[in-house]
């Protein structure tokens, strides 16, 4: 009871004036104004695809890009959150991404289910995983730099959407830079890799967000 | 109970403008109604003690991350079941440790003991090497047959406290043994 008293009064006298956490709606705008610009800049490198303004009217390939932002946004969104200790009490927004996700899977479940008959295959296969990794390092460095400066109690899943989050950029540049149209090749080495390494932002989280 | 609520956040807002008063106040208040909800948690007062240091501390370390805009106890709260969590999940890690340790322990001294023909009178000379307390508790539980909780009576320990202390001194016997 003593330890507890003299532990306060500690406490108290090295308190000074706080400077706040913004709120996790800045938070989330600033991470995705950031990436957003990355992203541009890394297409000015890498230049975008030549048939992309025709992509962008099929249907599926819009459906595609359009459920990968959205992942991008609800994990943005859901990571800022993930980083207060209460979620700011906003728990059900917090897990927008579980939405966004089935959302995502269904759409590219209807687009091999239509994909008859396939596309061909690419030659190359693990050389986009590399790609969206290598894009996505970044992003995934700063955006754990960043949530380490919060108190999340939910590392585990801080992690993994911070990781999701870093991957969407690398998986939506490498879908407006290279010319590919085969489905399969895209579930294989984009996504799946994509959600394998969110499972690593999971162990990450626990190493790099305790405190 | 709104006004309550209201005060905490009020006192907490204070508190992150820099007044130390409000902050101790703040802080003592937390302590307050955290206390029974670590009480029923965990069985020690020690214990309670010690986690609600801990608490304390990560409350401070977080505190920017409290605007004062919002409920002020689900925040306290999200941080005591989380430090609460650490410390149960690293006791029964430990527990868990000490348990493989003493089951390894028992093979190994049943095999010595009985089988290699060690009795605990034939190294009763280690023994009284030992600290007074374990020296007494090998003896109470070896030579005399006493359980570990019957031991932890006696000596007015608490069980889990006499299984570390043979532990250990199984643990240096066995190093004296081997050489």
């Amino acid at each position: 009871m003593g330890n507890i008293e003299a532990l306060i009064n500690k406490l108290a006298r090295d308190t000074a004036t706080v400077k706040l956490a913004p709120h996790p709606y800045t938070l989330s705008l600033q991470w995705m104004g950031w990436a957003t610009a990355y992203l541009a800049v890394s297409l000015m490198f890498s230049g975008v695809r030549p048939d992309l303004l025709s992509k962008l009217h099929e249907p599926l390939f819009a459906a595609e890009l359009a459920a990968l932002i959205g992942i991008f946004v609800a994990t943005s969104l859901s990571a800022s959150l993930l980083s207060f200790p209460d979620m700011h009490q906003l728990r059900r927004v917090a897990f927008a991404p579980l939405i966004t996700f089935v959302l995502f899977v269904a759409v590219m479940f209807f687009a091999w289910q239509t994909d008859n008959p396939s596309a061909p295959l690419p030659v190359h296969s693990f050389r986009c995983t590399m790609g969206i990794t290598l894009v996505s390092l970044l992003p995934a460095a700063w955006i754990f730099y960043v949530m380490r400066k919060f108190a999340s109690t939910h590392y585990h899943l801080a992690g993994c959407c911070a990781l999701l989050f870093s991957f969407s950029i690398g998986a939506i540049w490498l879908r407006l830079y290279e010319v590919n149209n085969s489905i399969i090749h895209v579930i294989e080495w984009h996504y799946l890799p994509m959600i394998a390494f969110a499972m690593v932002g999971m162990w990450l989280g626990k190493i790099m967000l305790r405190w | 109970m709104t006004d309550k609520t209201d005060n905490l956040a009020a006192l907490m807002r204070q508190s992150l403008n820099g007044d130390k008063r409000a902050y101790a106040e703040i802080l003592r208040e937390t302590s307050r109604f955290l206390r029974p909800f670590l009480a029923n948690r965990l069985s020690f007062t020690n214990e309670v003690d010690d986690l609600l240091q801990e608490i304390l501390l990560s409350i401070h370390k977080a505190r920017h991350t409290y605007d004062g805009n919002r409920p002020y106890k689900p925040w306290v709260y999200a941080i005591a079941k989380f430090r609460l969590q650490d410390y149960l999940r690293a006791h029964y890690a430990d527990q868990m440790h000490h348990a493989d340790d003493l089951s390894g322990l028992e093979d190994y001294l049943h095999e010595n003991v009985t089988e290699s023909a060690i009795s605990y009178e034939s190294i009763s000379g280690e023994v009284e090497k030992l600290s007074q307390k374990q020296a007494t508790i090998l003896q109470l539980m070896h030579q005399e047959g006493y359980t570990a909780k019957e031991v932890a009576e006696k000596l007015g320990m608490n069980e889990s406290a006499v299984k570390v202390a043979a532990h250990r001194a199984y643990k240096i016997l066995r190093q004296k043994l081997e050489k």
